[in-house]
């Protein structure tokens, strides 16, 4: 039988080697054909503003994301490989109503936007603490971290209520989201984060190695597919349609919301964005904030990569909805 | 080449971050300035991991690992990313390991080996491959279409095409005085710094001075044209545009995209902080063709 396995698999191996090498070489060929003949020709043709748009911001968020995700994929990793599984048993409540809110507060430690939180939240799971504890955790990090907050601070000049209520309503969010799994989640929806590697057991340097090469290459990939749709909605919506709906709050709050979703702007920069929407009544500005680093497209790929589609789609939807609602309660209270 | 996958694509991505940051000023067309020494020390710290990875790959596990793990090692590093069965095997198992594995090895393994079956199961369910775990690694080659894009045929820094694409937007400020212009005669200033001052300074520190400022021509409606520049908080993704319209004597159109220094004094319009301020307006004295600058957006 692993015999048999093993023949099969070699020979598997050396016919897919060869059909990649022929076409890989073919590729190649019509490559270079097309780039040497062709190239200047084309390549004016193709090349319009929109298309080189498309490609300036598809790379900078790709390139923006980098230094991010590789922060969050070694910390993960870092937990994998060296944290023992009693520390996080230690740290936070046996019960999973405690826990939440503890996780959730906990996400002020790790600076940085919501490309790093995916894989950290994967790799607690990982450890065994309790999935609602870790999404909690996975919510607020990139929402509530201080490097976020003064960037919040900074973008709304002498309106400290703003940064309060981004900090409530995110907490808040969070919180309820992981309250939520805690009490209605099922485990079948949650395809824990594997790791090719024998690394969620073995500890160490290799380990760590090991799955911090996984994880940055697996999630590296969402986060170019996220990429590719935050660039394609970006070209494609004009934010010119936006003024359409300024008028009403009740369409405002919502439109903003979506808005957060199809941008994927960073947590970080996100504040900006929202306060240069000056037409938005201050409570839809603050949705912006709140939805966007919880989610949106590029999140959304990141999330599917790493516990499983059906996971992604339910958590995103239900998020989106509490954090709408957070958003204006708090903003109804502060703002 | 399937071996070293994970190695090349590694020394490819981190090879990319490189290139537009170490060796040249090519980041800013993306990200702005102060993102740059963490690129740089991603792309270091992928480069070293792509290398260590290699060696990894290349040589064997060591004897400290023990056989099931070292088994589980093999499969993911010859053809776990590719292969549905294979990969899905190990992958399960190595999932269930984790969930059920509470410290205890032994139970550990067989929860795997029980969940093994399940992950088959689900490999072959109808999932989208690239959604899926198992043929996870898989995705990862999406990285090579921005990293190629970075090291073959770097993107333009965008231009008036965006510019014109939204409406400019102005900083949501009130008005209130501003601290004095700096010395000079002209006075350099961002696009920005203008529009804000030109709408909303109470004091006019404006008025009586000569500006200097750069940006690319994008043209109006009506034959007006601006000197434009983007704003850039954090990647280019979050551009928004601040522009200058420019009243000059000179008749001859310049083409959108051209970048330009501009030297001239304010000409206020409308009551300040409203909307017939915007944008601002400058009587240019000389408009000069000038390179397109190292940082083509201003930080907003």
């Amino acid at each position: 039988m692993q015999n048999q396995r093993t023949v099969a698999d070699g020979l598997r191996v050396v016919v897919r080697a060869s059909v990649y090498a022929v076409l890989g070489g073919a590729a190649l060929v019509a490559i270079a054909t097309v780039v040497s003949v062709l190239g200047p020709l084309l390549a004016l043709d193709l090349y319009t503003p929109p298309v080189a748009a498309w490609w300036t911001v598809f790379t900078a968020v790709a390139v923006q994301g980098v230094p991010f995700l590789l922060l969050g994929t070694v910390v993960s990793a870092a937990i994998g490989a060296f944290v023992p599984d009693r520390v996080f048993r230690r740290l936070l409540p046996r019960n999973p109503a405690l826990a939440v809110p503890v996780a959730g507060l906990a996400g002020v430690v790790l600076p940085g936007c919501e490309c790093a939180s995916v894989p950290v939240a994967g790799s607690l799971m990982r450890r065994g603490v309790a999935p609602a504890a870790a999404l909690a955790f996975l919510l607020s990090a990139p929402a509530i971290n201080p490097v976020v907050l003064v960037a919040t601070s900074i973008a709304f000049p002498g309106q400290p209520e703003m940064v309060l209520a981004r900090l409530l309503a995110s907490l808040g969010t969070a919180v309820v989201m992981g309250w939520l799994w805690a009490r209605f989640g099922k485990e079948k929806w949650l395809r824990l984060p594997g790791r090719g590697a024998a690394s969620a057991a073995a500890t160490g340097p290799r380990a760590f190695l090991t799955g911090l090469q996984h994880d940055f290459l697996h999630a590296g990939g969402f986060l170019v597919l996220g990429a590719a749709a935050a660039a394609t909605f970006n070209i494609a919506v004009p934010r010119s349609v936006l003024d359409l709906f300024t008028g009403s709050p009740w369409l405002a709050v919502p439109l903003l919301a979506v808005l957060a979703v199809v941008l994927c702007v960073c947590s970080e920069a996100d504040a900006f964005v929202a306060a240069s929407l000056s037409a938005f009544p201050p409570t839809a500005r603050l949705a912006f904030m709140v939805v966007g680093p919880m989610v949106d497209l590029k999140l959304l790929a990141l999330q599917a990569g790493t516990f499983g589609r059906s996971f992604a789609v339910r958590f995103a939807s239900s998020t989106w909805v509490v954090a709408v609602a957070a958003s204006v309660l708090v903003g109804w209270w502060l703002l | 080449m399937r071996r070293y996958g994970p190695a090349a694509l590694l020394l490819l991505t981190g090879g990319a971050v490189l290139r537009i940051t170490l060796f040249g000023d090519l980041y800013l067309r993306y990200v702005q300035a102060g993102l740059r020494p963490y690129l740089i020390v991603s792309g270091v710290a992928l480069v070293l991991l792509g290398v260590v990875t290699a060696v990894l790959h290349h040589r064997p596990p060591g004897p400290h690992e023990d056989g099931p793990h070292e088994d589980g090692d093999h499969e993911d590093g010859d053809h776990g990313d590719g292969d549905h069965g294979d990969g899905g095997r190990g992958d399960g198992g190595h999932g269930g390991g984790a969930r059920g594995g509470d410290g205890d090895h032994e139970l550990g393994d067989h929860e795997g080996g029980d969940r093994a079956e399940d992950g088959v199961h689900r490999g072959g369910g109808g999932h989208e491959g690239h959604s899926h775990g198992p043929a996870g690694p898989r995705v990862a080659w999406l990285l090579t279409l921005p990293a190629l894009a970075l090291l073959l045929f770097p993107p333009p820094a965008l231009g008036s095409y965006s510019a014109g694409r939204e409406a400019a937007q102005r900083a949501a400020q009130g008005v209130g005085s501003f601290p004095a212009l700096p010395a000079g005669n002209p006075v350099e200033l961002t696009v920005a710094e203008f529009s804000s001052r030109a709408i909303y300074d109470s004091g006019r520190s404006l008025s009586g001075r000569t500006v200097r400022m750069t940006g690319f021509v994008t043209h109006g409606d009506d034959g007006t044209w601006y000197v434009t520049r983007l704003l850039v908080t954090c990647c280019a993704a979050d551009a928004t545009t601040g522009k200058v319209e420019i009243r000059d004597a000179d008749d001859d159109v310049l083409p959108a995209d051209t970048w330009v220094t501009v030297t001239g004094t304010w000409r206020p319009k409308g009551s300040l902080g409203s909307d017939a301020a915007w944008p601002p307006a400058l009587d240019a004295a000389t408009v000069t063709r000038v390179k397109q600058p190292a940082d083509p957006y201003e930080k907003a």
